[in-house]
């Protein structure tokens, strides 16, 4: 029996309230969202069998005989299938699929193509960025827009902009970030910031109508300093620069932003310095939590992609194993190969307990934190499609903005943004590792078969790779474990301080 | 280059050092963008002109004294540049010693003497291939008797299959045990060679499916031998499939050394963070042991010292697992850059993965490696 003395002991670390978020969540979540998560999972499937296996290998040898290709049929068709609207909340003018579900959903896609996968989810890595800023007024424009490129059948695609040539890991912390070579200056002007530099490996850069760019006020102090402005497609003094040419996630296109003195107007900032200043926390920390919430969210994205990799490579391992005789007998019925299927099958298991872990803690204590609680996830699932006006209009004034702000971020303790930022770094490295381990096995056993691109095996490899870089390296992410669930109970952890 | 070689080698890896810095290291990209660009050829003639296709010769046809060391040597210098051009190298030479177990000097000597450029060496092989998959039921069948065969059926991934003049051939003589190796005019009417095969890494090695519809094949060796010839000379060249991979590590580990000495993140050269520095470490120790198993390994086969079987096939399982996590960390440390066509990482991350497939899966080859064990050999 658990008695009041007890607090003592828990109070020790590993925190209950960290290591079975699982179990905390599970009376909260809402009995919808398994029916919603198997409909999320469902569709998935369908889209995949229609659209995305009849494709996936044919324009993936289209990009590697034409690394410039920007692979538009595809996002139309998944602008069709109103995925880039899926997630977006109700009272937004959204589907208001809740947000817990991508992750399935995503796994579900990746274990087809991941490229595509991302071509599809990878949207809304720039729209978590958008939503951490809390900008309820740019927000609701900008899904307007989204919704409206669903309408037209021309998609509207969102992308985000951190990493620059000097500063790629540098960016996903404050700590480096105050040491960090940045050249993206957002120079307050009349009426707005006049933006000079460039950004480097943006996904979607060629195909996003808005980019959701982070720079800095001052170069010399940008821990201090951090804006974020939303970017049109087409603004003048923006331009886009080199296409890369990828080992992998060839149809995901990825490129260089170019900013010459290129004016952004005040209704298009989504976060400053300025605008939080009535928080409770200061400039550098605010950042940080706006970063913390982005990644809570992106990283266990990269884990549900990762996860849905591994599944692929395990599943034509398997298949592979199924049809391939060896000294007489189907290699399936080999026990070496069953074993490794087994190791296999675990890796994806692992993985996507990760990231499902990575969804829960979101639900506890971090971006989906208002959505999870159920008079909230009902009102959002009874709201018609097309907002009320009384709510565009609510959601537009600046006391909306502030108050929201005020409830979602002062209201997070360190603690909770250290539990998310923590779980998220868990997930995305531990499934991204997973994931390759996976790959390499199913290559180990199929031989030279699973280096052919018709087996799917070699595209999944080269695909994962980059999970262990994107988002944060996988160096970059087990440090920020550290920092968030192992240094803040040592105190005599130092961080970066090598 | 490797620890133990000798100054003769070690010669012959300079040379072959110059030569890869000269002509493989620019439009390796270029290269590699096979089947989607144009292939090797001109860089084959040169290979060629330096004796690269015919290390594993009789040494009375320009053959080295100890050919598995050279071809080590050569091998690991090629591959540190682009492990292309030595899938090809590799190939050649591992047709060339199954013909040498088969006991057929005549098919080497009417190759050689005949005078001819490059392609009177280069021999298409299934160099991927192992035992198992030749044994499978649907690979190719040879009609026929005395000497008058004609192969059926389709051979999977031989390499140099679109562009030599032959291909060496495994196929099952019909009614007989075993299997065979034959000679077939890869240009003949009778073989079809599909479309190239788009393949993981190695992109400038290529690789076809071959579809034989009655071709004629001239029995090399003796009729359901092949599987000892395949044993034998496996045996000899595993180890040269360690060289590859060493190779390609050394060439990871030297670009992201130099990458994290030249890197600024977090205000310092990355290569003075610690972690870097343990990934650099971890790099560092098995392009090292890498080093010393593969010259080692080499040595004892060309002695034939105790035990040389064993080593040379620990070598070719190994160190290419070695190269698998080399070169993954190799694309880790150049981050983003890593990832991208410019630095030659990411092809190398590719390249470490498709040389483990040579002569067989590492799990194939693992398990082989421990049948011998029980059929005898000591394992220490
Ligand atoms: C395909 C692709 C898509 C991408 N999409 C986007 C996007 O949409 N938006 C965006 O903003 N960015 C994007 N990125 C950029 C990505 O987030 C960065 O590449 C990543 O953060 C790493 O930064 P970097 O490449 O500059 O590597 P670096 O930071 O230069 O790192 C190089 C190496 O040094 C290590 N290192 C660096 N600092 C430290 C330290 N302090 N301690 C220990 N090790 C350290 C790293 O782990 C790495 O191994 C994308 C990248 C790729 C490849």
């Amino acid at each position: 029996m658990f008695d009041r003395s007890d607090n003592g002991v828990m109070a020790r670390e590993p925190r209950f309230e960290e290591i079975m978020c699982g179990l905390l969540q599970s009376g909260k979540v809402p009995r919808a969202m398994v029916s919603e998560t198997r409909e999320a999972v469902a569709l998935a499937r369908r889209f995949s069998d229609e659209v995305v296996r009849p494709h996936s290998l044919e324009l993936d040898r289209r990009m590697q005989e034409d690394p410039t290709y920007i692979p538009w049929d595809f996002a139309r068709d998944a602008n069709r299938w109103g995925f880039y609207t899926m997630w977006l909340p109700r009272f937004l003018g959204g589907k208001g699929m809740s947000l817990p579900t991508m992750g399935p959903f995503f796994e579900e896609l990746c274990a087809c193509d991941s490229t595509l996968g991302l071509l599809t989810a990878g949207q809304y890595f720039g729209f978590s960025i958008l939503l951490a800023s809390w900008n309820l007024r740019i927000i609701q424009r900008i899904v307007r827009d989204v919704i409206e490129g669903e309408r037209t059948g021309e998609p509207c695609i969102l992308a985000g902009a951190v990493t620059e040539p000097q500063a790629g890991t540098d960016v996903e912390e404050m700590e480096l970030l105050s040491r960090a070579k940045v050249n993206c200056h957002a120079r307050k002007v009349k009426g707005g910031y006049l933006v000079n530099g460039t950004k480097i490996f943006i996904s979607l850069a060629q195909m996003a109508t808005w980019t959701m760019l982070i720079a800095y006020e001052d170069l010399h102090r940008p821990e201090e300093t951090v804006v974020m402005l939303a970017v049109k497609k087409g603004t003048k003094g923006f331009s886009l620069g080199r296409m890369e040419n990828k080992m992998g996630q060839k149809a995901c296109p990825v490129g260089e932003l170019i900013f010459e003195d290129c004016f952004i107007p005040d209704e298009d900032v989504c976060y400053s310095s300025e605008q939080v200043r009535h928080l409770r926390r200061g400039p550098k920390e605010s950042a940080m939590q706006l970063i913390d919430f982005v990644v809570s969210n992106t990283r266990p994205g990269v884990g549900a992609a990762a996860t849905g990799v591994a599944r692929g490579a395990y599943e034509q391992a398997l298949r592979f194993a199924c049809e391939t005789e060896v000294d007489g007998k189907l290699l399936v019925n080999h026990e070496w190969a069953q074993c490794l299927l087994a190791e296999m099958y675990k890796n994806v298991a692992l993985a996507r307990m990760t990231y499902m872990e990575g969804t829960y803690v979101n639900g506890l204590y971090g971006i989906t934190r208002l959505l999870s609680i159920k008079p909230v996830y009902y009102l959002d699932k009874v709201i018609p499609e097309s907002t009320p006006r009384w709510i565009a209009g609510l959601l537009d004034s600046d006391s909306a903005t502030r108050w929201t702000r005020k409830f979602l971020l002062d209201g997070q303790t360190d603690e909770q943004i250290a539990r998310t930022s923590g779980w998220a770094s868990l997930s995305k490295f531990a499934a991204s590792d997973l994931a390759l381990d996976t790959c390499e096995k199913a290559i180990e056993l199929m031989g030279h078969a699973g280096t052919r691109h018709e087996y799917r095996v070699e595209k999944h490899l080269r695909d994962i790779k980059v999970m262990q870089i994107f988002e944060g390296t996988n160096q970059l992410n087990r440090l920020n474990l550290f920092k968030c669930m192992i240094a803040r109970s040592t105190q005599e952890a130092l961080i970066f301080s090598d | 280059m490797q620890a133990t070689v000798s100054e003769d080698l070690e010669l012959i890896g300079r040379t072959c050092r110059e030569f890869a810095d000269r002509e493989l290291v620019e439009g390796r990209e270029e290269r590699d963008r096979y089947p989607f660009g144009p292939p090797f050829e001109r860089t084959l003639e040169k290979a060629f002109e330096v004796g690269l296709f015919s290390i594993m010769l009789p040494e009375e046809a320009g053959g080295s004294p100890d050919p598995v060391g050279t071809l080590c040597v050569i091998l690991d210098e090629i591959c540190r540049v682009d492990a292309s051009l030595g899938g090809i190298v590799f190939t050649v030479a591992l047709a060339q010693e199954l013909i040498h177990q088969a006991g057929e000097p005549k098919a080497i000597k009417e190759r050689t003497s005949s005078g001819g450029g490059c392609e009177q060496l280069l021999t298409a092989f299934p160099s991927f291939t192992d035992r198992c998959e030749i044994e499978r039921s649907t690979a190719l069948r040879a009609v026929g008797a005395n000497g008058d065969h004609r192969l059926e059926g389709l051979a999977e991934y031989v390499v140099l299959g679109g562009m030599a003049r032959r291909a060496l051939l495994p196929a099952r003589i019909d009614g007989g045990d075993g299997w065979s190796l034959f000679m077939v005019d890869a240009g003949g009417d009778a073989v079809r060679a599909g479309k190239p095969v788009l393949s993981l890494g190695m992109h400038a090695c290529p690789a076809v499916d071959l579809e034989l519809a009655g071709a004629p094949g001239r029995l090399i060796g003796e009729a359901g031998r092949g599987a000892g010839y395949l044993e034998a000379a496996a045996d000899r060249l595993f180890v040269a499939i360690g060289a590859m991979a060493s190779g390609v590590m050394k060439g990871s580990f030297d670009t992201a050394f130099d990458y994290a000495k030249e890197r600024v993140q977090g205000g310092r050269e990355i290569v003075g963070w610690s972690e870097v520095k343990m990934l650099l470490a971890d790099m560092a120790l098995k392009v090292k042991l890498a080093d010393m198993l593969v010259g080692e390994a080499a040595r004892a086969v060309d002695r034939g010292a105790g035990g040389w079987t064993l080593a040379s096939r620990a070598a070719g399982v190994c160190v290419p697992e070695m190269a698998r996590d080399v070169t993954s960390n190799g694309v880790q440390l150049l981050g983003g850059n890593g990832f991208m066509k410019d630095y030659g990482q990411e092809k190398r991350f590719r390249d470490a993965r498709q040389l483990q497939t040579l002569l067989g899966s590492s799990a194939m080859n693992r398990l082989a490696y421990i049948e011998k064990v029980v059929g005898g050999e000591p394992a220490c």
